[in-house]
């Protein structure tokens, strides 16, 4: 069977067999036996090859948290829409998000207000660290999402622009 | 000895505080505001009081407020932690006058430590070495031009009421001079409502070596020896320790030495930390007084085995430090890594949150000092420590892999951490051998960087959880909602499984 996932802007496939004892794994052109699977709560441990690796994980909604060594992943059943367009661009599709959810302290322009590209559009703020969301382009506001005072989430539309209007 | 006393602060050093409270057996009073409700601190008080909305300035940083709540609750002293109001001479002025003991300095040298042009003057005046610069806050351009030229390119402009690195700017040659010094203006007026900077020296490669120290208010002085806390991202600390890889026996008297000078000039009082930069020619500099009890300071307490909040405790109600400094030695190596609730994958931002799972490091030598639970929601209105992972060891070398090992173990789930990244800065080379100073973060960048490897196993586990559930739901054919709950693996619904 095929599993995809996406992890930070990426999208990646393993394909899993089951065989007698464990598993086959193909991860890009690279095949792995797998052996001595062990699912716990929030722990899962298997041997590659004669090597043993523990990951623990937790689950919340779509997201997947897994940490290995340390080292901590965020990765999601992979998205595909019609389009072909996966996840959330934070300035690809003329809105602008923030990377952090925070409170949003400043929000200095309305619907309809001319913008140019580097123009200061909201600040929001999470554990003393403020954060500039600047327009990416040159640009009309069409749509103002939040005011002042809101808590807003990561990757969330704040403003949304439009070209100006002697592109249109 | 007090009977109650009021921590004015959250997270992890207000139960550090609390700890040291009912070892004393004094009763402790907590405080929290809207957004600290569930907060993990209040388990460990015997009683707490609301200060007011989300906001730091509403709550954890609004005087009146925290004093009215001391006096409501009889509290006869007031510890503030570190942060929030731990350095305001005002707070401190304010216990004074509403006769509740501050636990920290006096506020006269209290102020006096936080002035930095103030502070170098009196400093500098007992023979300990400053960087070479201005006595005092720079006039006009020319005055600048005249001591960049004194002291020789690089220097760095810095401001006067500073700290945390805002309103700091190295400048390299003449033609960037008044540019930087307008910007270093702009950024200290907005963070400290006060637009004064000053010019001094830029030593490269420096290491930040800090020396704690105690005096009580009888005169007594002793030292606690150095933390080294060169491994620095922003300007904030995020790895400490000692001992310093970096001084040897008769540099660490001299400036431990210094450091009691410092403190005796000051006539401070209670616990501070005296910071130097150290360069490559074992010349050491004096930076500032952190005039509190420091994010670090477990590393101390695990090397020379002498509790510092409960000393702090013990200075403030009158009590004389009875060991000399003949009696205080370093034993072993210790080192702390802060784990912060921040994405070092994306620029170090903060990442607040729900945390889905939690499993704190443990064992011989370990000790952990958090401030979080599984099932707590992170707010977003605060510093992003979490917690505080510190080990001790017989040597560096086994300290390191301890640390190594506990990193790898320290688990926490839901939100964005730099424990991953804390764990190979201790894996580099020059983190291993020692050889490193205040810029390692940013000249280390591509051996700091997530090895690739790593998702590999972590799509396969993935994969494994999503087959396994598959294979419980057709066995069982199609199981209802309810019965896929019943074990965690069955949860791992709602995969992209595409059969060929």
């Amino acid at each position: 069977m095929e599993y995809r996932f996406d992890h930070l802007n990426e999208t990646f496939t393993i394909h899993l067999t089951k065989e007698k004892n464990g598993f086959r794994a193909r991860f890009r052109d690279d095949e792995y036996r797998i052996s001595d699977l062990e699912i716990q709560e929030n722990m899962i441990s298997f041997t590659i090859h004669g090597e043993r690796f523990a990951i623990y994980f937790a689950r919340d909604k779509d997201k997947n948290y897994m940490s290995i060594d340390g080292e901590l992943f965020t990765i999601k059943p992979a998205q595909i829409s019609k389009s072909g367009a996966r996840g959330i661009s934070t300035q690809s599709d003329n809105s602008v998000a923030s990377p952090m959810p925070g409170l949003l302290v400043k929000l200095p322009v309305a619907a309809g207000d001319k913008v140019e590209a580097g123009t200061t559009l909201a600040i929001v703020e999470a554990m003393k660290m403020q954060n500039e969301l600047r327009a990416p382009s040159d640009g009309v506001v069409k749509k103002v999402n939040f005011k002042e005072g809101d808590q807003v989430d990561a990757f969330v539309a704040i403003v949304e622009l439009e070209p100006p209007a002697s592109e249109k | 000895m007090f009977k109650k006393i009021l921590i004015a602060n959250r997270g992890e050093i207000a139960i550090r505080v609390a700890r040291a409270c009912k070892e004393l057996g004094i009763s402790v009073v907590g405080v929290f505001s809207d957004a600290d409700r569930d907060s993990y601190h209040l388990h460990y008080m015997d009683e707490a009081l609301w200060i007011g909305d989300s906001s730091p300035q509403a709550s954890y940083l609004n005087i009146s407020k925290i004093i009215d709540v001391a006096k409501q609750a009889g509290a006869e002293a007031i510890h503030p932690g570190y942060g929030f109001l731990a350095e305001n001479s005002n707070f401190a002025q304010a216990c004074e006058e509403s006769n509740i003991a501050f636990i920290g300095p006096n506020s006269k040298a209290l102020s006096l430590v936080g002035d930095k042009v103030a502070s170098r003057n009196t400093v500098q005046k007992v023979g300990v070495s400053i960087i070479p610069g201005m006595q005092g806050v720079g006039r006009d351009t020319k005055h600048f031009k005249e001591m960049a030229n004194k002291v020789g390119y690089p220097v760095i402009v810095k401001a006067s009421m500073g700290g945390g690195g805002k309103g700091m700017r190295v400048v390299y040659s003449e033609k960037e001079l008044e540019a930087s010094i307008a910007a270093g203006q702009r950024e200290a007026k907005s963070a400290f409502g006060d637009a004064s900077v000053y010019l001094e020296k830029y030593v490269e490669k420096p290491r930040h070596i800090e020396f704690q120290v105690l005096r009580d208010h009888h005169g007594n002085v002793v030292h606690l020896f150095e933390r080294e806390c060169s491994i620095q991202r922003r300007h904030q600390k995020i790895i400490e320790e000692t001992p310093s890889p970096a001084i040897d026996e008769a540099l660490r008297n001299e400036m431990g030495e210094a450091a009691k000078k410092v403190i005796e000039a000051a006539e401070y009082t209670n616990a501070g930390t005296v910071e130097f930069l150290l360069d490559g020619q074992r010349n050491y500099y004096f930076l500032e007084v952190n005039a509190r009890v420091q994010v670090e300071h477990p590393i101390t307490e695990m090397v020379t085995g002498v509790d510092l909040v409960r000393q702090q405790i013990l200075i403030a109600a009158g009590k004389k430090i009875s060991n000399k400094q003949k009696d205080f030695a370093q034993r072993g190596h210790a080192i702390e890594a802060r784990i912060y609730a921040e994405d070092p994958e994306n620029d170090f931002m903060p990442s607040p949150g729900r945390i889905l799972y939690l499993n704190e490091a443990s064992g011989p030598g370990i000790r952990v000092d958090s401030g979080i639970y599984q099932g707590w929601n992170v707010p977003p209105h605060y510093d992003p420590i979490l917690s505080k992972l510190v080990v001790w060891a017989e040597n560096r070398e086994i300290a390191i892999r301890r640390i190594s090992n506990a990193l790898s173990n320290y688990v926490i789930l839901g939100i964005k951490t730099n424990v991953g990244f804390l764990k190979r800065i201790m894996e580099t080379k020059k983190f291993r051998e020692g050889d490193y100073h205040t810029h390692f973060i940013d000249e280390n960048e591509s051996a700091l960087i997530r090895q690739k490897e790593k998702i590999r196993n972590v799509l396969i586990a993935a994969a494994l959880l999503a087959s396994e559930k598959n294979s419980i739901m057709t066995q069982t054919g199609y199981a209802t909602s309810a019965q896929v709950e019943t074990t965690p693996w069955q949860e791992l619904g709602g995969w992209e499984i595409c059969k060929h």
